[in-house]
């Protein structure tokens, strides 16, 4: 039963990932009707040099034609060449995954930790101590743009007090070994990822407090009571579990944003990472390292929203069984 | 209440702007003769950016836009996403199974980077800014409103008024729509701040008008001009705290619409 | 075992709400003997379920509770936490209403009966447990939604018999099952009641179904008792003319349709934010007189053991 269920949202994820292949084509050739017009420079191209730049990036033939190309291309992980800086854009990529995962990894698991312990607990509580000022503290985050919070960090804690490096993953003049180096590495990401934890983490607690709320509604709840358990465990073995099941898929959804936020993060510290690098595309509307970066990203969170689906089918006993 | 207040307070920071600063401080030429990123005197409330505009007149200004962007924005997202509801609760069948594949596709997506490149494909015009943040925002509404327009079906509506005849746009406009309209009211000002956060991050990565700055614009240039590491605030904290203030008040406001709509979240 | 199990005196239980407190019950004294059965109805809103969730305090946060509730000569609503959950479930267990979501979806039925079973350190088994139910052993690693309707509320008469209680109070257990399995769960827990010797508080809205369990029936009327005796007599000629009404409504078992609007009744329950001055019934009652309006009336004896609240009794 359970692996029957696990196939469907495999080829759930298999449908929406083509999707994304199919929407990614027609996004970029067909709301442009000149792709070159965005190539830097290109009034200045002569007939040939416009004909091999067209070949070279994929755009000659008829659509039909382009789109099996493109698939194909994709499917072997070729993305073409950077606008920018003419390497292949798979390369620019895979050099900066390495930062932006380790930026991401660990501000997913601080965020979604402590926003779901932070919701448990206001909720749990409504109205009382931790809830009055926990709660609006939440609002406040979620009210707060993440690269907002990044700006007052950097001025503050970066070059007001100096506590920590403003920028950039290593210290360029210093050139650290083993564990010193390690330190380093650190202390940059100390920033970076305060700000990307602290961005989300107001809305994970608030929507963990609101189902919480709606947990504590149920009639189970009172039975567990009557059963005379303490309050810990009506909270642990009855609220909590239940409270979580609904906030797994907001959680997933909520990857996606966070994914949004590790490019702001990454601009507002020149943190050279994915972000990061979107960020430049921007500026010099690299097409090719946007189209990448953007079918990137739409994988990552589809992944990962495929994987809370599996977690939620082993959690709940009524989707486990197809109810 | 607070969150009316402080709703009114950036209402009316949008409709008076021209009163207190002149469009045309917002243009580059305007600071020329201003000193570059000042601190706030007397003349410039709140200081002066990195070519010398006085910073009061941006974020003046700034309410207007992010306040245009997000409401146009939320518009878009609240016609496409009730209509599209109505049709995927109403429709049944393989149109209602396309919908909801759609719906899913558009919930997934990773919306700021899918924003970041319709707006680098599109341009940046404050109005297609509202159109491409409107465009990619409406999946999670269209989910709630499809909800609500089954379980009305359940209630036996619909079906009574199908066997008396009705055509299914009497349907919709006279029996399904009345009973959505507060759900969607309720979404609505929900999605304005998330629309409004949506475009200032947007503008902070570049994708802003520069002739009509919104916040997150002007953040953008507090950025770029090193003000941060310079210690100048005045230039950078106005326009956030001004973001926090506007998405606080319009997420208290929603909730409070909620509430009254919906009493069974009375004692959230 | 002179005296009685359950002793409740002037109990009043007051919501909080938005719209302000909510008297729901106003003023209920009564008292049940070990082993024996006392039925309780009213119609939907008496206030019948947030009597009987007083008696273990499982109310709301910020709900007040005053009067007195002694339970096996101990003051309930003087008990520490501590103390209070060691008498929860040990003492006195509930079979709720509504068996639907009574039990937890996502734990197996096993685990919570075996957790009302280590709570209280108690021996029973499982599986013991739910065969004295009806319920094949090998189904004790069910999850709630692969019960029926009946199967649940058996499963939950278990989990109630898990700690040998003395008390069971039954809310409505068997009004969100058809017609057999009412008759079913209605026959498992007299049958109970008799074997292990149960006192038992069951609540209903409809009378006829007390008959086989009861052995006296108190009726309440917006949060007060109208009227308590033995339960035949009762049954065979009520005096209140709110037990009238109410015995007139159901005449056969389980008649869901008549469950909201009693044939026998016009009008609604007063809504306990707004209770009619006098004798509550008084708007609704075929013999009200002005008086009735301007006279609050108590219980009182109208013949050996049977008391009731009217002016014309
Ligand atoms: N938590 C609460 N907050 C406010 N009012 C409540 C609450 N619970 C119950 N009430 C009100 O108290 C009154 C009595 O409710 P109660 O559930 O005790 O009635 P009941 O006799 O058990 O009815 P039913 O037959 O429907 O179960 C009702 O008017 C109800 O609306
Ligand atoms: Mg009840």
């Amino acid at each position: 039963m359970t692996t029957r269920l696990v196939l469907k949202k495999l080829i759930d994820a298999v449908v929406l990932l083509a999707m994304v292949l199919v929407f990614n084509f027609f996004l970029f050739r067909v709301v442009d009707h000149d792709p070159l017009a965005k190539y830097r420079g290109h009034s200045k191209l002569s007939q040939a040099q416009r004909t091999a730049i067209i070949k070279r990036f994929g755009l000659d033939g008829s659509k039909w034609e382009q789109f099996v190309r493109f698939v194909d291309r994709t499917l072997h992980g070729d993305f073409g060449r950077s606008f920018n800086s003419t390497r292949p854009v798979v390369s620019e990529i895979l050099d900066r995954l390495p930062n932006t995962l380790l930026l991401v990894g660990i501000s997913t698991v601080l965020t979604i930790a402590i926003g779901i312990r932070i919701g448990i607990r206001a909720g749990w509580q409504r109205g009382g101590r931790f809830d009055r000022i926990s709660t609006p503290f939440s609002m406040a985050l979620y009210g707060t743009p993440e690269f907002f919070l990044g700006m007052l960090f950097l001025a503050f804690l970066g070059a007001k007090l100096g506590w920590f490096p403003t920028g950039g993953v290593t210290n360029p003049a210093a050139h650290y070994t083993g564990f010193s180096a390690i330190v380093d590495r650190a202390r940059h990401l100390v920033l970076p990822v305060a700000t990307l934890t602290l961005g989300y983490l107001g809305s994970y607690s608030l929507v963990m407090r609101t189902s919480m709320l709606d947990t504590l509604r149920e009639d189970y709840l009172t039975t567990a009571r009557a059963k005379g358990l303490r309050d810990r465990d009506v909270m642990r073995r009855h609220a909590v579990p239940n409270a979580l099941l609904p906030s797994v898929s907001l959680i997933a959804i909520g990857f996606g944003f966070i994914i949004g936020g590790a490019i702001t993060t990454e601009t507002v510290f020149s943190y050279p990472g994915l972000g990061l690098a979107t960020y430049q595309a921007i500026g010099n509307t690299d097409l090719p390292m946007m189209q990448a970066l953007f079918m990137f990203s739409s994988v990552a969170v589809i992944v990962f929203n495929i994987f809370a689906d599996v977690v939620l089918t082993f959690l709940d006993p009524r989707i486990r069984v197809g109810a | 209440m607070v969150g009316l207040a402080l709703m009114t307070l950036f209402v009316a920071m949008a409709l008076l702007a021209p009163v207190f600063a002149n469009r045309s401080e917002l243009q580059a030429a305007a600071g020329r003769n201003n000193p570059n990123l000042h601190a706030p005197n007397g003349k410039f409330w709140l200081g002066t950016d990195e070519i010398g505009r006085n910073v009061f007149a941006l974020v003046m200004w700034g309410a207007r836009v992010s306040l245009y962007i997000g409401l146009l924005a939320t518009v878009v997202a609240v016609v496409i996403g009730s209509v599209l509801g109505l049709i995927a609760g109403y429709a049944r069948g393989w149109v209602s199974r396309v919908m909801l594949a759609i719906d899913d596709f558009f919930l997934v997506l990773p919306f700021i980077p899918l924003a970041i490149v319709l707006a680098l494909l599109l341009g940046r015009s404050p109005t297609i800014m509202a159109l491409v943040i409107g465009g990619t925002f409406w999946a999670g509404g269209s989910r709630l409103i499809r909800a609500q327009v089954l379980s009305l079906r359940e209630r036996g509506y619909v079906e009574r008024a199908t066997a008396l005849g009705a055509s299914s746009r009497h349907i919709i406009m006279r029996h399904v729509l009345p009973g959505v309209a507060p759900l969607i009211i309720a979404n609505a000002s929900l999605i304005v701040p998330g629309a409004i956060l949506a475009e200032s991050t947007l503008a902070f990565l570049g994708l802003g008008d520069r002739f009509s700055p919104s916040w997150g614009k002007v953040l953008e240039g507090a950025q770029a001009s090193g003000a941060l590491t310079l210690n100048a605030w005045w230039y950078y904290l106005p326009p956030g705290l001004c973001i926090i203030g506007i998405v606080l008040a319009f997420t208290l406001v929603g909730n409070a619409l909620e509430r009254i709509f919906d009493p069974r979240l009375g004692d959230r | 075992m002179s005296d009685p199990l359950l002793v409740v005196r002037d109990l009043h239980v007051t919501y909080r709400s938005s719209r302000g407190p909510v008297p729901a019950v106003r003023g209920v004294s009564l008292h049940l003997d070990r082993g024996e059965t006392l039925g309780l109805a009213g119609e939907s809103g008496s206030g019948k379920s947030s009597m009987a969730m007083a008696l273990l305090r499982l109310v709301p946060v910020g709900t007040t509770i005053t009067g007195s509730v002694t339970l096996a000569g101990e003051d309930v609503l003087a008990m520490k936490p501590g103390r209070l959950r060691a008498v929860r479930w040990a003492e006195a267990a509930v079979v709720f209403q509504g068996a639907q979501h009574v039990l937890n979806p996502v734990h197996r039925i096993r685990r919570q009966i075996q957790e009302a079973i280590d709570t209280h350190r108690g021996n029973g088994k499982v599986a013991d447990l739910l065969e004295q139910v009806g319920i094949p052993r090998w189904r004790s690693d069910a999850y709630p939604h692969e019960l029926s309707g009946g199967q649940k509320q058996r499963v939950m008469i278990a989990m109630a018999l898990a700690c040998d209680p003395e008390l069971l109070i039954a809310d409505e257990p068997t009004t969100a099952l058809d017609v057999m399995v009412q008759a079913q769960v209605l026959q498992l827990l007299a049958d109970l009641q008799r074997d292990r010797g149960l006192a038992m508080i069951f609540i209903t809205h409809d009378l006829s179904v007390l008959s086989t369990v009861a052995d006296r029936l108190a009726v309440m009327y917006a949060g007060r008792l109208v009227e308590t005796g033995p339960a035949k007599e009762m049954l065979r000629g009520a005096r209140h003319p709110y037990t009238k009404a109410l015995a007139a409504a159901f005449p056969t078992i389980g008649d869901q349709s008549s469950r909201l609007a009693p044939s026998g009744l016009a009008g609604d329950p007063p809504d306990p934010m707004a209770v009619p001055s006098g004798c509550p019934f008084h708007p609704r009652c075929p013999i009200a007189t002005e008086e009735c309006a301007a006279t609050m009336v108590e219980l009182h004896e109208i013949s050996p053991g049977w008391e009731a609240a009217c002016l014309k009794l």
